[in-house]
């Protein structure tokens, strides 16, 4: 019973994770149109940045912003040159951003080289915590469930409490009637962009604390974040949050009980899911 | 009398709005119909729920007897609907032959023939050159569609409709936007189609419709207000100020 | 014109042994072999619109059925070849479903179902052999015969290629071909005249499939060592690349483009680490500035000597 429990912490330790990522590329793609397969390039990138920062001056904190930051100036430039041009061709903008991934993906090896490397984490979170039940769970991951649900909530108030949330949610309805309102929809663009690049370094400083950041994680995490976004509906930050739970835990439950066939048990219910509902939980119809 | 098509109180919804309300109409075996109304009245939802594109939200729609009201679109086809859409929905990558070629074998097994190339089935193609000859376009079956003009992609928009061999035929405005004397020539062809179809037609210009049409439907938000012969609309006073305003 | 091209290009690919060394004939094997895997992704895409990520999925369930047949249980090539093909065409079946969804789902899907196999053939260590694969599968014995080097299994590969394209071509001027070309131009247009969408995209995916296994058995014996990297996404993403770099939408486009990725590779690795880098900003240029691929190119110029217009 209690490896049961282990299991659903670790899940949500998970879950918390993924949303951090999960939550810009729905976002990015609700409002702008925009599929960009470079977010666990981003990821990565983000998590190396943090771990030589983390080396350098032994803050967590100082990780987590300059993981973000960098991401923020290097999302800025690709999505400027590279993927504005490209309009609302889907099929372009993979191709594209797979591209920036190999790219980024290989400066990350030419600089950090392919050793397994974890980010230093904070020594106040280091050890374990003594969960109700006798159990012995890492403080670490525990401080990531909570810091993703705050994340998550802080997030989701933005985006239905706020002016801008609105402004968001009504552009992700109708980009038109937007613009037509005489917002600048660029500059609103722009935002929620750096906010989901942002997003996706510090997650990979988040991450590389406890899951090993090395060549080849920027396509795990990806492909994670990417069933979180299938199940829980494109362009719906409930979707996000619900399908990043369903997905920690599907993660944590399949590699436990059925290591070999871990992803099967991960994508068969996002397939069986499609079939009854192409577009995810909360997604709508484009 | 045979009824090609009988709706019964049909309804669509979408969120807050009643499209159609509560839409009863028959339309006889070999009638031409004409459905008018303000911007904005239904017309085209009407059509969408006719011909499957849309499913409605309650009410029936039933084709020479059968409930087809749970059929999707490409089945209705099959069993003889053929529809235009209000704006030129043509295949504007490929050739205006070949545009008519899907046409011609849409409702037929020859769609599934992968072993034969195009080029060898003399007899459909010949039947294209013919179906695009009757709208006017016989000399631009060559052509890419997306070099033709909007009068000659309207054109290519009734051929699309006329050779599924349909029995009931459902034009959205097929006039539209087209000049003076193109809306000549159409309005000839459209009334030089045989009796054995059924045409129901929404039509803007009130002559072209007043001059077609055996019987004429008259919506206004989503609901159908009058249904009768032209000379009953043209003297009906609720008519006239849906169309005029207040006389 | 035309036809005398196309001839002579293949006379002269035929000749190549003779011409040149084993390093050409083995490149060139690859180059097919792929051009294959490429053109069997470009038929969904090029002709129906559909951009899937998980053909290298087919490719390698029909590479490691073949190669476990050969190796684990002393099959013959008569058994285990179409057992390959069968395999990966089988498993289409069931992917073929992802055409249920569109657009970026349809993607994504395919992404996620590529993964599957990739997870499978990577963690079921105990079947598949996992990170090790699946080592020492022979050259292929056809009709009794059994092909004894590289150079006897080029033309292997060579003849069923031009089989396959023939086929294709055959395929993608047919009917059935029209009606992918004008799903992808107006779904909504295809409904309304009769076509059921989904049952015709289902069948394309299954050929798709279908031609994806070929060129995975294909590979098994050309490579002789089949391991999980043959699932992987990059192999599927590079296929589309490929066909996107040769020219989407024709038969020649995929094969050109195997053509042109794979000696960029073989040069470039040869003084560049990174050669992955090298492939990125393929891909990144060929989307901004060449999206019609060569040819694309090759029309455009030909359509601007003549003085047509775009």
């Amino acid at each position: 019973m209690s490896a049961v429990i282990l299991q659903a912490v670790n899940g949500i330790s998970l879950a918390a994770l993924l949303f951090l990522l999960a939550s810009g590329f729905t976002l990015t793609f609700g409002l702008m149109r925009v599929v960009n397969m470079a977010y666990g390039a981003y990821y990565l990138l983000g998590g190396y940045v943090g771990y030589s920062i983390a080396r350098r001056t032994g803050s967590f904190e100082l990780a987590m912003l300059g993981g973000g930051l960098t991401i923020v100036v290097i999302g800025f430039f690709v999505d400027r040159f590279l993927i504005r041009p490209l309009g609302a061709n889907h099929l372009a903008q993979v191709l594209l951003t797979v591209g920036v991934a190999f790219v980024i993906g290989e400066v990350c090896l030419a600089i950090w080289g392919g050793d397994n490397l974890k980010v230093l984490t904070p020594p106040y979170l280091r050890g374990a915590m003594e969960l109700p039940g006798g159990l012995y769970y890492p403080k670490y991951r525990f401080a990531l469930i909570l810091f993703g649900t705050f994340a998550a909530v802080a997030l989701w108030l933005m985006y239905h409490k706020t002016q801008i949330g609105a402004v968001v949610r009504a552009g992700v309805d109708d980009r038109e009637m937007v613009n037509a309102t005489g917002i600048n929809v660029d500059r609103l663009f722009a935002l929620v962009s750096a906010l989901a690049s942002f997003l996706a370094g510090m997650a990979g400083v988040v991450g590389g604390a406890f899951l090993t950041l090395n060549p080849g994680a920027e396509w795990d995490i990806l492909v994670l974040a990417l069933v979180v976004v299938i199940i829980g509906g494109l362009g719906s930050l409930e979707g996000a949050i619900l399908g990043s739970i369903i997905v920690g835990l599907l993660d944590a439950y399949g590699r436990w009980l059925l290591p070999e066939f871990s992803y099967f048990v991960l994508f068969g219910p996002m397939a069986i899911l499609l079939l009854f509902r192409a577009t995810g939980i909360f997604g709508k119809e484009h | 009398m045979t009824l090609a098509i009988e709706i019964d109180r049909l309804s669509k919804v979408f969120g807050g709005l009643r499209a159609v309300d509560n839409a009863s109409l028959v339309v006889a075996s070999g009638e031409r119909r004409v459905l008018i109304g303000p911007n904005g009245a239904g017309k085209t939802t009407l059509f969408n729920c006719i011909a499957g594109t849309l499913r409605p939200t309650s009410g029936r729609v039933l084709l020479f007897g059968d409930d087809i009201s749970a059929l999707p679109e490409n089945k209705r086809t099959a069993r003889g609907m053929g529809r235009t859409f209000q704006i030129s929905n043509v295949f504007t990558d490929l050739t205006v032959l070949e545009n008519l070629m899907l046409s011609i074998v849409g409702t037929d097994a020859r769609k599934w023939i992968m072993y034969r190339p195009l080029s060898s089935f003399a007899a459909e193609r010949a039947q294209a050159l013919d179906g695009l000859a009757r709208v006017g376009l016989g000399d631009r079956a060559a052509e890419l569609v997306k070099f033709l003009s909007y009068g000659e992609r309207r054109q290519l928009e009734l051929a699309l409709a006329l050779n599924v061999n349909p029995k009931v035929l459902l034009l959205d405005e097929p006039c539209a936007g087209l000049s003076p004397s193109e809306r000549q020539r159409f309005s000839q062809l459209i009334a030089a189609l045989p009796r054995e179809i059924t045409l129901i037609m929404i039509e803007h210009d009130i002559d072209i419709a007043l001059a077609l049409a055996d019987r004429v439907t008259v919506l206004h938000h989503g609901k159908i207000i009058l249904d009768g012969t032209p000379g009953d609309v043209q003297t009906n006073a609720l008519v006239r100020e849906v169309y005029f305003g207040r006389a | 014109m035309r036809l005398g091209l196309i001839a002579a290009g293949l006379a002269l690919v035929a000749a190549m042994p003779l011409l040149a060394g084993e390093f050409w004939v083995i490149l060139l094997s690859q180059i097919m072999i792929f051009g294959l895997l490429a053109l069997s992704a470009d038929l969904l895409l090029g002709n129906a619109g559909l951009f899937s990520l998980c053909h290298a999925a087919f490719f390698a369930v029909a590479a490691y059925t073949t190669g476990l047949l050969h190796v684990r249980y002393g099959a013959t090539t008569a058994l285990a070849a179409p057992a390959g093909i069968l395999a990966g065409t089988l498993l289409s079946f069931v992917f073929a479903f992802a055409v249920r969804t569109r657009g970026v789902y349809f993607i994504l899907i395919t992404l996620a179902f590529g993964y599957i196999v990739w997870g499978v053939a990577y963690r079921w260590a105990s079947f598949t052999g996992g990170d090790n694969g699946v080592t020492n599968v022979p050259f292929p014995a056809i009709g009794g015969y059994r092909v004894a080097n590289a150079t006897q299994y080029y033309y292997v590969v060579l003849i069923t290629v031009v089989l396959c394209g023939l086929a294709y071509r055959l395929l993608v001027t047919s009917p059935f071909g029209l009606t992918l070309r004008g799903i992808k131009s107006s779904e909504s247009r295809m409904r309304s005249l009769g076509y059921d969408v989904g049952r015709h995209l289902y069948v394309a995916f299954v050929l798709s499939g279908l031609l994806a296994s070929i060129a995975g058995v294909l590979y098994v014996y050309y490579n002789r060592f089949i391991n999980p990297v043959a699932a992987s996404f990059p192999v599927s993403v590079e296929a589309v690349l490929m066909a996107i770099v040769g020219g989407s939408g024709t038969i020649l486009g995929p094969f050109l483009g195997s053509g042109i990725i794979l000696i960029l590779r073989n040069w470039v690795s040869g003084f560049f680490h990174y050669y992955t880098a090298v492939l990125g900003i393929v891909f990144i240029v060929t989307v901004l500035w060449a999206p019609q691929g060569i040819m694309g190119l090759v029309a455009r110029w030909r359509a601007g000597d003549r003085g047509e217009g775009a």
